[in-house]
Formats: C-alpha cells, sequence, structure tokens
C-alpha cells in the first residue's frame, strides 16, 4: 500500500480560493440564476395548485418538472466548473504559480474538487431549497424527506459530472480541447440513450408496444443505464418518491434496480475519474 | 564573488526531450550563493523548459537538479519553501483581488497573510487592492507576479523572463526590484532573450542554445575569452556612409563600419591612436570619438554563431 502524505491546510486554501473565483464567474452565476428561477416558477405553480387539490399526489409531478430541470442544468454546471480547471491554468499560466508553492498536485485537485463541489453544493441548496420553502408554505411539508433525498441526488449527480470533467482537464493544456471534452461529457448520457434504443430496436424491439405498456425494457438495458449519470439519476430520483408514471410513461422498475445500487454506482463514478486524474496530473509534464 | 562557494542551484546533465524535439541537452549549469544569473538564449532556447525542469513542473528525461544539495522532484515540498518562482506570462484568478490573490499565496507559504498588504504597497498595486485581477493591465499584473514570488522572503528566486513585453518603465522597476532583494541576500536565476535587459544587473551569465549550454561565466571573462574588442565610435562631418580608404594598412584592426556621420572600428587598443591621427591627417572633421566596451549582444552574436557552425 503506497502511503499518500497530503496536506489538509492546502487543500482548504485551494478549496476557498476555487470557490470564490467561481462563484463570481458570470457564466457560473448566470446559470444558477436560471436554475433558480426555473425552480420557483415549477414549485409556486405546482404548490397553488396542490394547495386547494389537497392531493398529495401533485408533488410527484412537481418533482418530474424539477427532475427534468436539474438533470440538464446540475450538469451544466458541473462541467462548466470543471471542464478547463486544469488545462485552462495550464494555458493562462497561473498553475505554474500555484504549483512553485510547496503544495502537492494531489493537493491542488482534492482543493479544486472540493471548492468545485462546494459550488454546486450551495446553487442545488439555493435553488432547490427556496423552491422547497415555496412548496412548503402554499401546500404544506407532507413530503419534506423525499424532497431531502432528492437535492441529495441532484448534488451527486453534480459532483458526478464534476469529478468527470476534472479528469478530463487533466488530459490536455489547451481550453480549446477541453472544450470539446466538455461537450462530449455532456451529450454522452444524450448519446447513449439513443444508442441504447437503437440496439434494442436493432435486436427485434417493438416501439410501440413499449408506448402501449404491453412490453417493458428488457433487463440488460436497465443494467446498461448504470454508464449513463443522467439516466441513473433520473431513476434514482423517480424510485425514491415511489413513482411509476412519468409524462404519461410508465415506468416498471426491476427489483434489481435499488436506490442503494444507483447511489453505490454513482459514488464509483466520483472516485474512479478522480483517481485516474490523480494518476494523470502526478506523472505530466506542466 | 567567491567562486569555491556550494551552488544553490546546480543542475547535472539535464536534459528534456519532447518527442523528436531536443529541447534542452546535458545542461551543467551552476548558480552560487547570492549571484544575479542571467539565463539567456534565443526565443526557444530552452530556457523556460530548464526553469520548469528547476522547479518541477516539468521532469526531465535525463538528468537531475539539485537545490542546496538536495535532489528535486515533483513532491519536494520541502525543497520550494526556499525558492519562488516567477513563470513567463504570469497569470492569477481573474475574480479575485490582489489582496485574495496574495492572502491565497501566503496559505500555501505558510506566511502570516499580514505581509499581503506591505507587498502590495511595496509593487505599487495598494490603491487597486480590492479591484479584481481581471481588470489588471499586464504590467499590474506581473508587478503582482512579482509580489508573490516575495511572500516569505525566501532565499532563493527564478524568473522567467520578468521583464518580457513590458514597457520601459516597468522594466526599470522590475529590475530595480531585482536589484533589492539581491542587496539582501537573495540568490536570483533569471532568463531573457533581450540582452539590454540583462547588461549591468548579472553577476553571470549562462547563454542557451539549441539546448545546448554554449557559455557560463562573467560578462568580463566572457568578453576575455571571446576576445572581444572594445570598439572604437568615431563621429566624422561629411563622412556619408563611406570608410575611408586610408584605414586599410593600419594593423590591427577587426572590422571597419560606416553608417551616416558616424564611424565604427573594432580593434586593438594600441590601433586606436593611430586610427585617429591617420583620419585627422587625411582633412577629415572629426566631432567627436569616444570607446564603447563588448556588450553582452556581442558576446551573445559570438557564442551563438560559432554554436552554429559547430564550433563551441
Amino acid at each position: 500500500m503506497v502511503k499518500l502524505k497530503i496536506n489538509i491546510v492546502s487543500i482548504y486554501s485551494v478549496a476557498k480560493k476555487e470557490f470564490e473565483d467561481n462563484i463570481r464567474n458570470k457564466w457560473i452565476t448566470t446559470l444558477i440564476t436560471i436554475f433558480v428561477i426555473l425552480t420557483i416558477a415549477t414549485s409556486y405553480f405546482a404548490g397553488s395548485r396542490e394547495a386547494d387539490s389537497s392531493s398529495l399526489g401533485e408533488m410527484e409531478d412537481t418533482i418530474t418538472v424539477l427532475l427534468s430541470i436539474s438533470v440538464i442544468l446540475i450538469p451544466l454546471i458541473a462541467i462548466m466548473l470543471g471542464y478547463a480547471t486544469i488545462s485552462g491554468e495550464c494555458e493562462s499560466g497561473s498553475l505554474y504559480v500555484v504549483l512553485a508553492y510547496p503544495i502537492r498536485r494531489r493537493e491542488v485537485l482534492l482543493g479544486k474538487f472540493i471548492g468545485l463541489g462546494a459550488v454546486i453544493v450551495f446553487s442545488t441548496i439555493i435553488g432547490f431549497g427556496t423552491g422547497g420553502i415555496i412548496i412548503a408554505v402554499l401546500a404544506g411539508t407532507s413530503e419534506w424527506t423525499s424532497y431531502v433525498v432528492f437535492i441529495g441526488l441532484t448534488i451527486l449527480l453534480g459532483l458526478l459530472y464534476l469529478s468527470v470533467s476534472i479528469f478530463f482537464s487533466t488530459l490536455t493544456s489547451k481550453r480549446s480541447t477541453s472544450l470539446g471534452l466538455g461537450v462530449l461529457i455532456f451529450f454522452w448520457s444524450m448519446i447513449f440513450g439513443i444508442i441504447l434504443m437503437a440496439v434494442y430496436l436493432g435486436g427485434g424491439g417493438s416501439y410501440d408496444e413499449l408506448l402501449t405498456g404491453e412490453t417493458t425494457f428488457p433487463n440488460w438495458m436497465w443494467w446498461a443505464i448504470l454508464l449513463s449519470p443522467m439516466d441513473m439519476n433520473q431513476v434514482a430520483v423517480l424510485r425514491a418518491f415511489g413513482i411509476e408514471e412519468v409524462f404519461g410513461f410508465s415506468m416498471e422498475f426491476p427489483s434489481f434496480m435499488t436506490l442503494s445500487l444507483l447511489v453505490t454506482v454513482q459514488l464509483i463514478w466520483i472516485i474512479v475519474p478522480l483517481i485516474l486524474a490523480y494518476y494523470v496530473f502526478e506523472r505530466r509534464d506542466i | 564573488m567567491s567562486s569555491n562557494s556550494s551552488p544553490v542551484i546546480e543542475t547535472r546533465n539535464l536534459s528534456k526531450r519532447f518527442k523528436e524535439l531536443r529541447a534542452v541537452y546535458r545542461l551543467n549549469m551552476k548558480v552560487n550563493k547570492g549571484e544575479i544569473f542571467g539565463f539567456l538564449g534565443p526565443n526557444g532556447a530552452g530556457k523556460t523548459t530548464t526553469l520548469k525542469m528547476i522547479m518541477g513542473l516539468m521532469y526531465p528525461s535525463e538528468g537531475e537538479v539539485f537545490i542546496n544539495g538536495e535532489k528535486v522532484g515533483a513532491d519536494s515540498v520541502h525543497v520550494r519553501k526556499n525558492l519562488s518562482y516567477l513563470p513567463e506570462r504570469v497569470s492569477f484568478y481573474d475574480h479575485l483581488t490582489p489582496l485574495q490573490t496574495l492572502h491565497f499565496f501566503c496559505e500555501l507559504k505558510g506566511a502570516d497573510k499580514s505581509v499581503a498588504k506591505p507587498l502590495l504597497k511595496e509593487v505599487g498595486l495598494a490603491d487597486r487592492m480590492h479591484d479584481e485581477v481581471g481588470t489588471f493591465s499586464k504590467g499590474m499584473v506581473q508587478l503582482l507576479g512579482v509580489a508573490q514570488s516575495m511572500i516569505g522572503n525566501p532565499p532563493i528566486y527564478i524568473f522567467d523572463e520578468p521583464m518580457g513585453g513590458l514597457d520601459a518603465r516597468w522594466v526599470k522597476v522590475i529590475r530595480e526590484k531585482i536589484r533589492a532583494l539581491n542587496d539582501q541576500g537573495a540568490t536570483i536565476l533569471f532568463s531573457s532573450h533581450i540582452l539590454s535587459e540583462v547588461q549591468g544587473l548579472c553577476d553571470k551569465v549562462a547563454i542557451i542554445n539549441k539546448g545546448k549550454l554554449v557559455a557560463e561565466d562573467t560578462l568580463a571573462n566572457l568578453s576575455k575569452h571571446l576576445h572581444l574588442k572594445p570598439r572604437l565610435e568615431i563621429t566624422i562631418t561629411g563622412l556619408n556612409g563611406k570608410v575611408p580608404s586610408s584605414l586599410s594598412n593600419i594593423e590591427g584592426i577587426d572590422a571597419v563600419d560606416a553608417k551616416g556621420d558616424k564611424l565604427i572600428v573594432t580593434c586593438d587598443a594600441k590601433a586606436r591612436l593611430q586610427v585617429i591621427i591617420k583620419l585627422a591627417q587625411e582633412g577629415m572633421d572629426i566631432q567627436e570619438f569616444k570607446t564603447i566596451d563588448p556588450s553582452l549582444e556581442d558576446v551573445f552574436m559570438k557564442v551563438t554563431s560559432s554554436e552554429e557552425e559547430g564550433g563551441f
């Protein structure tokens, strides 16, 4: 077992610097603002509807709408934060100054993950926190534990995309190259869904039967979802709320698709890219 | 400068290869305590690569770097406590203020944050202390770079092209800063490709060309070894860029060049008087004459051109 020396103070310094620098980045603040406005709008309309219909099921509708916002915006914020965090600093030259100090490269990497992760935690809590308060005020707080789980799963999704994009940012020394990789990371889940569907249909599957509910997705397709972060997040949220119908589609989850499995796989998705980033970053020329 | 003092920075057979390109090749260089050491070479000669290897930012393909006798690697955290570095085209974080920036670096160096304000004052950035660095001019960013390098008063400074691309006013400020740091006992290694910046500032220079060290000595010794002679510059009214033919039979003249009213003669000290007498005898209207010592430029031209011929 290799012992890795690490200085907590240095990690904290980098984390704090990353948070302070990025929370003032206008792209990030714009995305967070859009996120907050959409959440508030959704929860306001859903909450006020709930107040007079007194139907508990309405909370599920709110979550499915919020989910369709978060599953796009949170990865986008995470990728914006991470895609050029190493390569961009290489290109601008600030990384040379930092690494000339008595700090280890792994400390810089970990500090960046924690600091940028804090931006994601901050924006998610501000976004969904305000939405949650509005729902609670207008419609009562019947399902707040599930709502907290929802926020937790969204943070997990953000950290996953952050970890992957930090890893990709260690691979190049140019911001422009990293941008291409960032776009690839963002569209991965969407491309993946199309590929999966193509394989399914190509193998004799029927789209019509899926729509009418005559048949369900085969098991291998459920397992394949573990390769797609956005899908994992959506299934995890729906499972957490026990929702089995989304925008008219019925979703019958196989028994092995448990919340704990999905969370564990997502944690692996966070840890593995960080380890890879460590190996690449420690060994490369800056 | 005692030559037997132990080197604070030493490279041994330091080499770096990027695929086909041999960026640095078997570089042996010693920087002694208290020196201002000029590391010179044309663009692309391997200066930045060498300095990055010294800092542990790049890994050598072969050879080693020693700081105070200790071998440098990427994990040499304690070695870098005594070292500070100003990279070429330095940059910081756009959305942080210079004060926040210096606080961050104080934390990394384990230095007291109270030094940040005096340092900003020292480099003349005190009135912009609370503005975002993204709004700064190139010169101001460079000064912030100098300020961060001074955190914790390290004994060794490594500056990569500290005056590169700056206008004359900033160049003067940075030169003075380097001299002041040296007066306080610091050792400074800095690179440059503009020789006028270096002239009169360095105790010692090393010249690198195409990755190879082609000269390392004091400027005076280099001039002597390279047989560089002082030049005689004579201003003659009505010369019109013509070289007087009468000078051709004087012994000890290496070169004669005429530009407008100025006649530049490179020759032995003994021949100088003869040149003046000859010109006066011919009835030339001599306004002024002076001798110019060999410049770093001359040394540079000589060593880099002889390298090209494969001589050195």
